[in-house]
This record gives C-alpha cells, structure tokens and sequence, in this order.
C-alpha cells in the first residue's frame, strides 16, 4: 500500500518536472504544445476511490497553473478528464470487466485498447484545456488544429513512452 | 434525511466533481483582480526559484549567440557615441542640465522564465520592485520591442509579453509616419497584426515599422518589425501582418525602460479629457 503510494507521488512528480522542464520548452511551429502530464490521470488504478481520483486531478491540474501561471486552466480540465474516465474506461471495458489487481498498461490490455482509451481522454482534456485558455470562440478553427494536433502529438507521446517505462 | 444521505452516497461522484470543477472555474474566471494578482505573484515567485536555475544551464549553452548580440549592441551604441562624430563646434560638449533633462532610463534585467505556447503568454525578469521596475514600463530586446511591465514583487517582475492577446502598442510606418494599434493574433509568436492605416498610404513589404511613442510606454522610434504582407479590410483599412524583429524564442537579456515624463504625462491627458 505505501509502496504504492510512493510509487504514485513519484509518478507525479517525474511528470510535472518533465512538463515544465522538457515539454514545455518544446514547441512545433509555434503553437502546438503536448501536455504529457495527463498520462498520471491515465495510469492510476482501475480501483482507486473516486474522491482521491477527481482530488488527485485536481491537484496535478493546480501545480501545473501555478507553474504556468493560468489559474484554473490546466485544473478545470483534468478534473474534467478524471470525471470521464471511469466512463470512457467502462465503454472500452473488456468482456470479462477489469480484474482487480490488473492496472490499466499496454502489456495487460494490448495497444489498441490502451490507444482508445488515451486518445479518447487526451482529446477531452486538450479541448477543454485550449478553449478554456482562449476563453473565446472567436478563431474557433484556429483553436481546434491546435487543439487536435497537439491532441495527437500528446497521444503519441505518452503510448510509444509506454514502450520504453513499462518494458517487460 | 435518509433520502437525503441515500442521495449523497448515489451521486458523490458527480456532486464533488461539480465541487471541484466550479473551483476550477472559479479559479480561472477569478472573482476580483486583487485574487489574480495574487496568484500570479505566488506564482512567480515560485516558478521564478525554479526557472532560474534552468536559466543558467541554458545561458551556458547560448553563450556564443548572446555574444554575438552583444557585440552589436556594442557597436550600434559605439556609433551614437560623441566621439564618433566630427565635431562642427570644437568647444561644446553635451551636458544633463535642465534644458536637456533625463527622459529615459534604461535597466538591464535577464529574462528566468518565457513561454510563446500560450494564448496569454508572459515573461518573468530576475528584477524587481527593489531595483526601480514598476508596472507599465516598457521591455525592450536588442532587436525590438518585447512587452510591457504587469506587475512587480521585490525581485522579479512579470512582463505582459508583445506575444499575448491582451498586448497593445501604438505602432507607426517609419518612412510615413501613419500609426495605428499593432496586436498579437494569438497564432504564430512571429507575427503580428498592424491595424487602422488608411488605404491611400504607400506601403510594401519590407517597410520598418516603430513605436509611435503614443501612450507614454514606449519611446518614441523603437523597432518592432517590418511588414511582410498586407491587405484591405474593408475597404478603407490596411490590415497589415508585420513580422516582429525580436525573436520570443531566444530571450536572454532584457531592458526596462523608466519614462520619467510618464507620470506628468498621464495626470495632463486624464485632465484634459475630463
């Protein structure tokens, strides 16, 4: 229990210090920009009660805007995306359910499950993430291709990242 | 009351997510500014610790080009200077007197953390209250204009930076003189938006395009671009995409620039337009 709480806390550390350090500083053409720290909302534990799923969103959300200076922004929209998941992940649900014991990783569930479920959930939090940060719908094609692309390049981060964090 | 906790039980999910998210919300809508700058301010001083020290990995490895940059500013200033013009009256040297007072001055800060990515996108300079930077002072680059002063704790100050929607400089074509108000578009930190120049002005690519001085921020003369393309709005209005000379991606050293007229300036315009 307390081995996986440590493991949790140094999850969320690793990835904030990744995003602020590392992918904050990248930038393609400008404006498309992958926030690579919603993959801790994505791997917590099928079993985990929801109060500490939404209040763990929240608090990941919170320490990126106080970083980046945007209040609310980033934690409007992965508390939004953790009040999803439970969702999205029943309707990719495999036949027989999530077993207990089983964690949500390409090596239990195979790559295309694991690619709905975080494309599906990276494209929520990113939507809700740009617009929210325009607060506008005046350039509403310009906000999408920045929202979509940056979907993408998120997506595609975090799954070929699995292939390197969780090698067998 | 059982119904009631029956309830509770049923939806807690939903109910403190709507908790949650309404925080959020409430966060980002922010009831009053003072609760803004607040939260900018913590978030400075605490992002600020931090950025610095990545800073100086980064200055380490953009030495040679800050190097570079240098050099030229050393040798535009070296030109302004006295002795490299001939002198057409041998005896008289300029002196700060009170015909000639001190309009400007300039200060010299480094820039510990930037973003462009964003919609809203801010500067943070190792400077603060402690070393003379009020809000409303104008940033300048070596290459051109950078933003304008928002607020101030006691050692950093947070730059509105030229690449942020809400920025606004009065901006004018160097050859002609005709200004109007020079916007970020919220796409590309490379461009922006010169609005409000008449149709029946010459322009074409290339032209230099300044601060106008209008407003107080900025001196007079300043570079921000030059015009890359343009087209009719309208009709009657040029909308003109102006290619900013300074590089947001490779902000180093800064300088804020104090107007000592501004105050004077300001009280005059706010009476008279009363």
């Amino acid at each position: 229990m307390i081995k996986d709480l440590l493991k949790y806390l140094f999850q969320f550390v690793i990835l904030i210090l990744a995003q602020l350090l590392v992918f904050n500083n990248i930038e393609l053409s400008g404006y498309i920009n992958p926030y690579v720290y919603v993959l801790f909302i994505l791997l917590l534990p099928f079993q985990i009660p929801k109060v500490v799923l939404l209040g763990s969103a929240f608090l990941i959300g919170l320490v990126i805007d106080l970083f980046m200076g945007t209040p609310g922004v980033h934690s409007s929209a992965s508390v939004l995306m953790a009040f999803a998941r439970p969702r999205v992940l029943a309707l990719f649900s495999p036949r027989e359910g999530y077993q207990p014991g089983t964690l949500p990783r390409i090596s239990e569930f195979g790559l295309e499950w694991f690619v709905k479920y975080t494309v599906m959930l990276v494209l929520l939090h990113h939507f809700t993430l740009f617009y929210l940060e325009v607060l506008t719908l005046h350039h509403f094609f310009a906000t999408f291709f920045r929202a979509l692309l940056s979907s993408i390049l998120t997506s595609g981060i975090l799954i070929i990242s699995q292939y390197f964090v969780f090698r067998k | 009351m059982r119904n009631l906790m029956r309830f509770l039980v049923k939806y807690h999910f939903l109910i403190l997510f709507l908790l949650i998210e309404t925080f959020s919300l409430f966060l980002l809508f922010r009831a009053n500014p003072y609760q803004k700058v607040r939260f900018y301010n913590y978030s400075h001083s605490l992002s600020g610790r931090i950025s610095i020290r990545i800073e100086n990995i980064k200055d380490y490895l953009s030495l040679r080009n800050e190097n570079r940059k240098l050099a030229e500013e050393n040798a535009r200033l070296y030109n302004r200077l006295g002795s490299s013009f001939t002198k057409v009256i041998g005896d008289s040297i300029y002196m700060g007197d009170s015909l000639h007072p001190r309009k400007y001055i300039y200060l010299t800060a480094k820039v510990v953390n930037n973003s462009i990515n964003k919609q809203y996108n801010y500067l943070t300079l190792d400077k603060g209250r402690l070393s003379g930077i009020r809000p409303e002072m104008a940033v300048i680059g070596s290459e051109g204009i950078v933003g304008i002063v928002k607020s101030v704790s006691d050692k950093y100050a947070s730059v509105l930076s030229a690449v942020n929607r809400d920025f606004t400089v009065s901006a004018k074509i160097r050859k002609n003189g005709y200004f109007g108000p020079l916007k970020w578009n919220g796409n590309n930190p490379e461009y922006a938006t010169l609005v409000d120049i008449p149709h029946h002005v010459k322009i074409e690519s290339g032209d230099t395009i300044v601060t106008s001085g209008f407003g107080g921020v900025f001196p007079e003369g300043y570079r921000i671009g030059i015009i890359s393309d343009f087209r009719l709005k309208g009709g009657n209005y040029y909308e003109i995409k102006v290619k900013l000379s300074t590089d947001f991606r490779k902000l180093n050293y800064v300088q804020v620039i104090r107007n000592f007229a501004r105050t004077e300036i300001d009280s005059l315009e706010k009476a008279s337009y009363r």
